[in-house]
């Protein structure tokens, strides 16, 4: 009888929790509140690999952006959804043509080692992400900057190179934290050992290959926040014993789950498995400066034999949502709901015979092997292409000789990407033609156009008819195969709240989370 | 020990071989190995690449003998095709070994002195990297392929066959047919080759066959690590390695292949054993 | 045990280190994609890899980047890891010793285990008892680590919920708990051991009893077992301490699986990582501290196996 119930309420909670990331309501971070969060508690946190890098500027990987965001902050930070909210500072302004930015910092900001942190440590920090001598992941990330300056001590300027609406949430990025000028003007590798930040938590022990620890910050900006009294970030490579330890109860939350494992980690006792339709996805990039790949009609057959929902299936194991070869979904503001295309595999050939194909094309398809799903997506591509004529040869390779030799340079090859927080990060980052990870070279003068018009004007309704412009012409034009997109998938004990499972993957916002009374009492 | 050419006599060999129970079973399983690396393509009923979204997942049943995997393909197909990569590799990788470190073994023991020691030296050097580092540095080197990891294989066997050789040699050398052979005049290589290695062959073969065991569950170990045969290949070791994640939904998906490593590894393990009682049928060991 | 053998023992190690190293930085050089590479990803810029190339040391030519690390190795030092900046000899020496808690453990057990089985399957020879411990010796040493240790972990943990699945609490910190984290892993790291040395002293210990040593013991009138123990025994365990000696370095490296899966931070799984990284410091330095344990724990065994047969010398 209780099963049962258990179980279904169980369903409903997931359930929930799909419907609101997939209908994107508008959301509070103050219905939160109302539930009374209690102080204190340690919560245990596991993640899939090392937290090697301390150093927030350089933050590359989930449980890196974890850590940086427990013990520093930016001047904004991303809602559930995807707008800008007020972190550091706690307002902005802009000038009518969007290039010129005020951010007007909260009062009363100290670092961990009690010296205050003003315009200048934001300035600092800034500049740091976008000197190319950082090499920080957020130097192509926070937006088209042109300068940063410190007007007094509580307010800072930016300029950007060209009108860009979307400034407040691109300084949400992971990487844009803000640490002391001092260390910045001194000696930067401190920051690979130290961590001297604003954020809810100080930092108490850090081995990046077995547990990081992290105790509250009592000085914190907001008094209300953390609710928690101490983090413990442990390292679990092994995704088996990872959900057994969740299972067992070593650990409290599992930052992210596998699909494989998500449904038995749901339904098991004192467990609740989080689901959030996300902009995650893969991509097969062509080559579209090269042959075959240059012809668009090669790219259209190899786009017309793909079953995109079957690919749900076989490579999310049914938790996505099918793709249509743009990089966005309904999971975005701005998406657009074109019809999603179907296979059509003598439409395919015809198109490969016009090309010049008609006896079939061989090519190798590259795909690193992290993670796993690349070469799923290569395996099923294959299979699916094969009766079109395309006789594709799947090669794995590990992820540091890809990033080396493949990467950018190869002409087919599978991609990965995280959720962008709006339209414009992922088109920028990847499609247009001075993208810095231009991995298609697509190079459509039509596309940059409706992109940089969209990014230069706030009017929503503008915005979406630009957008809707871009995504039809990359799903005519299919420089990438973009056939599924995946939910991004967590479990945790029940007696965890007040966490949200954030699509964007790489937002967690644990200063909101508390443990409630059944909660077990660790030392 | 020195064994004459009358009693290295083959035909005694393989009879002794199976009349022991270890002997039976084991060469009964080298059959199969044989059968399914020359006719495992031939005999697959589903095509191992196939994949069908209906049949994901499937149970044993009398239509998929093994089951499917999670892109619906046939498992048993599977199997038989990876056959020929675990089994075959397995034993190049031990043979070339065998060869390399014979040789080595064999001339240094041959040579003595200075030479042998300070080879013997550089090898127990080589020997105190661990096995499966020394395969994991040479594979991230060289590339990851099944090739590469049989390389990979090869060089770190290499030593400790080397230094069984050595001290098989050590004993042959001290020998009567080889003081007669130098007395003779015979060259160097004359000696080693057609004097001493036959009578070498024996124990190595035996050790060898052995090796081949623990090849197949060291290019298993490599293939689970990500650094053996890649993906979509259907190696075995790396089908337990994809397998694991979907242990509570099919089960079956690990364990076939995990059986199948199993069985054959028993099977070498098995046939050294009953390899080396039919060589020396005094029960005496060199 | 001469002054002169030890010195010479010394300077093979010596030598042998220095091999290891040399024939391990010549394959770091040959590894595709360094360290620069899979630090920045794919925020890779010609700039920032030339400018963290130039900080790491990686655009110094080869044999200066060698002679640099001996250099430091020559004084203690082991430099730092390229990923994090923390000291390589620090984390690697806390990495060693988990997993030789956990060698040290295995051992034991798979002792404890394998020689009376091995005695009594030697022993009750061709009876059923030793058909069993045959037929039980070879599945073991069948069975992969990885195979071994998914499935024990969910039999114990997943199934019966008897014992943790994950591997590691410092024994300092709460010994208990410590003990029971460690059962799983070292269950499954003894179990090949246990079947390979089990046959072993078997074998052993049948051509043992066999010998005219032992019948000229038993004609004395001695008791089966005092000649069991005392004579049979210590000639018999000599080959077991050669095996185990060369088993110390499957051990230590080749448990990489066994750390994997039980998430313990042991050696093995530090050196993985390393290579992946391509972080030079760390994976040189990890090779030079497993050779260099190797060469401790086979002198050792070589003590050992002196002390235990007086009949052999060193000059």
């Amino acid at each position: 009888m209780n099963t049962v119930f258990r179980l279904n309420r169980r369903r409903f909670l997931t359930t929930s929790a799909i419907v609101t990331g997939a209908a994107m309501l508008p959301f509070s971070s103050t219905l939160w509140a109302a539930a009374a969060a209690q102080k204190g508690g340690t919560l245990r946190i596991s993640v899939d690999q090392a937290v090697g890098m301390l150093n927030p500027l350089l933050a590359r990987v989930n449980p890196e952006y974890l850590l940086s965001e427990l013990l520093y902050n930016g001047l904004t930070r991303l809602s559930q959804d995807m707008q800008a909210e007020p972190d550091l500072a706690q307002s902005w302004s802009h000038n009518s043509d969007l290039t010129e930015w005020t951010f007007t910092l909260r009062g009363n900001l100290k670092f961990h080692d009690g010296s205050a942190c003003t315009a200048k440590d934001v300035a600092a920090s800034l500049q740091a992400v976008l000197d190319p001598k950082t090499a920080s992941p957020g130097l192509r990330n926070i937006g088209p900057i042109k300068s940063v300056e410190a007007l007094d001590d509580l307010h800072v300027k930016l300029t950007t190179t060209a009108p860009y609406a979307d400034l407040p949430v691109s300084l949400a990025y992971p990487d844009a934290k803000i640490v002391p000028a001092a260390i910045l003007q001194g000696d930067m590798t401190r920051l690979s050992r130290e961590a001297i930040g604003t954020g809810p938590f100080k930092l108490v022990s850090f081995e990046p290959e077995r547990m990081v620890v992290v105790t509250r910050n009592e000085h914190f900006y907001d008094p209300q926040r953390p609710h928690l009294d101490r983090v413990e970030i442990r390292v679990y490579p092994d995704p088996a014993s990872e959900g057994s330890a969740l299972m067992s109860g070593d650990i409290d939350l599992m930052l992210s789950a596998q699909a494989t494992e998500f449904t038995r980690l749901s339904e098991a006792n004192g467990v609740k498995g989080l689901r959030v339709a996300s902009g995650q996805f893969l991509n097969i990039n062509m080559g579209c400066d090269q042959p075959p790949f240059n012809d668009v009609r090669v790219r259209q057959a190899l786009s017309l034999c793909v079953d995109r929902s079957a690919m749900v299936d076989f490579v999310a194991e049914g938790f996505g949502t099918p793709g249509n070869d743009t990089p966005l979904n309904a999971a975005y503001r701005y998406y657009s709901d074109i019809a999603l295309r179907q296979a059509n595999l003598t439409k395919a050939k015809q198109l490969l015979a016009d090309a010049g194909y008609p006896n079939g094309l061989d090519i190798t398809l590259v795909a690193s092997d992290k993670p796993s799903t690349r070469t799923q997506l290569g395996i099923a591509v294959r299979e699916m292409a094969k009766p079109a004529g395309f006789n594709i040869t799947v090669a794995t390779m590990a992820n540091s000789t890809y990033l080396d030799q493949v990467w950018k340079k190869g002409n087919f090859y599978v991609g990965f990407y995280n959720m962008q927080p709006s339209a414009d990060a992922v088109f920028s980052l990847l499609y247009t033609s001075d993208a810095a990870w231009n991995e298609t070279r697509w190079n459509n003068a039509e596309f940059d156009a409706a992109v940089a018009a969209a990014r230069g004007t706030d009017d929503p309704v503008k915005r979406s008819a630009l957008y809707a412009t871009a995504q039809q012409l990359m799903h005519e034009q299919v420089p990438s195969l973009i056939p599924t997109f995946f939910d991004v998938l967590a479990a945790q004990r029940t007696y965890v709240q007040g966490y949200q499972l954030h699509p964007r993957g790489a937002v967690f916002r644990l200063d909101q989370t508390w443990l409630d009374d059944s909660a077990p009492k660790r030392g | 020990m020195p064994i004459s050419t009358g009693e290295f006599n083959m035909r005694n060999v393989f009879y002794r071989l199976l009349a022991t129970p270890q002997g039976l079973l084991g060469s009964l399983i080298l059959l199969l190995a044989v059968v399914l690396v020359c006719a495992g393509p031939a005999l697959a009923p589903f095509d191992p690449e196939a994949i069908s979204i209906l049949a994901r997942y499937k149970a044993p049943s009398l239509v998929h003998w093994f089951g499917t995997d999670q892109l619906g393909r046939d498992i048993f197909s599977r199997l038989l095709i990876g056959a020929r990569a675990t089994i075959s590799l397995s034993v190049l990788a031990t043979a070339m070994a065998m060869l390399v470190g014979a040789l080595l073994g064999t001339v240094s023991g041959y040579l003595g002195g200075r030479i042998d020691e300070a080879l013997m030296r550089t090898l127990d050097a080589v020997m105190s990297i661990p096995t499966l580092l020394f395969a994991l540095l040479i594979v991230s080197t060289l590339g990851r392929s099944d090739f590469n990891a049989v390389l990979a294989i090869t060089i770190a066997f290499v030593p400790s066959m080397a230094r069984i050789a050595r001290s098989v040699a050590l004993a042959a050398r001290r020998q009567d047919y080889v003081n007669a052979a130098i007395a003779r005049g015979e060259s160097t290589v004359y000696i080693v080759v057609r004097e001493m290695l036959p009578n070498i062959v024996a124990p190595i073969i035996v050790e060898a066959t052995i090796r081949v065991a623990f090849a197949i569950m060291l290019f298993a170990t490599l293939s689970f690590l990500g650094l053996g045969a890649q993906p979509p290949q259907p190696e075995w070791g790396l089908m337990v390695a994809e397998a694991r994640r979907y242990f509570f939904q099919a089960p079956w998906m690990m364990l076939m292949p995990g059986l199948a490593i199993a069985t054959v590894a028993i099977g070498f393990n098995l046939l050294g054993d009953g390899l080396r009682d039919a060589l020396n049928p005094k029960g005496q060991r060199s | 045990m001469t002054a002169a053998y030890l010195t010479k023992r010394l300077l093979l190690v010596v030598y042998t280190l220095l091999i290891v190293s040399l024939l391990v930085f010549a394959i770091t050089q040959l590894l595709p994609a360094d360290a620069a590479v899979t630090l920045l990803g794919q925020s890779a810029t010609p700039e920032a890899l030339a400018a963290l190339r130039a900080r790491l040391g990686l655009d110094q030519p080869a044999w200066v980047q060698f002679s640099h690390w001996l250099m430091a190795v020559l004084h203690g030092d082991l430099g730092v890891s390229m990923r994090n900046g923390q000291p390589v000899l620090g984390s690697l020496l806390d990495a060693l010793g988990r997993s030789l808690l956990l060698a040290g453990c295995s051992l034991l057990l798979m002792l404890l285990i394998a020689i009376p089985l091995g005695i009594v399957a030697a022993v009750r020879r061709g009876r059923p008892v030793d058909l069993i411990i045959g037929v039980l010796s070879y599945i073991g040493v069948s069975l992969p680590e990885f195979v071994t240790a998914t499935l024990l972990v969910l039999l114990f943990a997943d199934f019966w919920q008897l014992l943790p699945a994950t591997g590691y609490v410092p024994l300092g910190d709460n010994f208990g708990e410590g003990i029971r984290h460690l059962i799983l892993p070292t269950l499954t790291v003894s179990m090949i051991m246990v079947a390979h040395v089990s046959r072993m002293v078997r074998s052993e210990m049948i051509d043992v009893l066999e010998t005219d040593y032992i019948r000229a013991a038993r004609l004395k009138g001695l008791s089966r077992r005092r000649v069991l123990l005392r004579h049979a025994l210590r000639n018999g365990l000599l080959p077991t301490i050669t095996i185990v000696a060369l088993d110390v370095g499957y051990l230590l490296g080749g448990i990489v699986v066994v750390e994997e899966i039980f998430n313990i931070p042991g050696i093995g799984r530090e050196l993985l990582v390393a290579v992946a990284a391509r972080d030079l410091p760390a994976i040189q330095g990890g090779v030079l501290i497993l050779a260099a344990t190797y060469c401790l724990v086979n002198f050792v065994a070589d003590l050992a196996y002196a002390y235990l047969d007086r009949r052999i010398q060193y000059a």
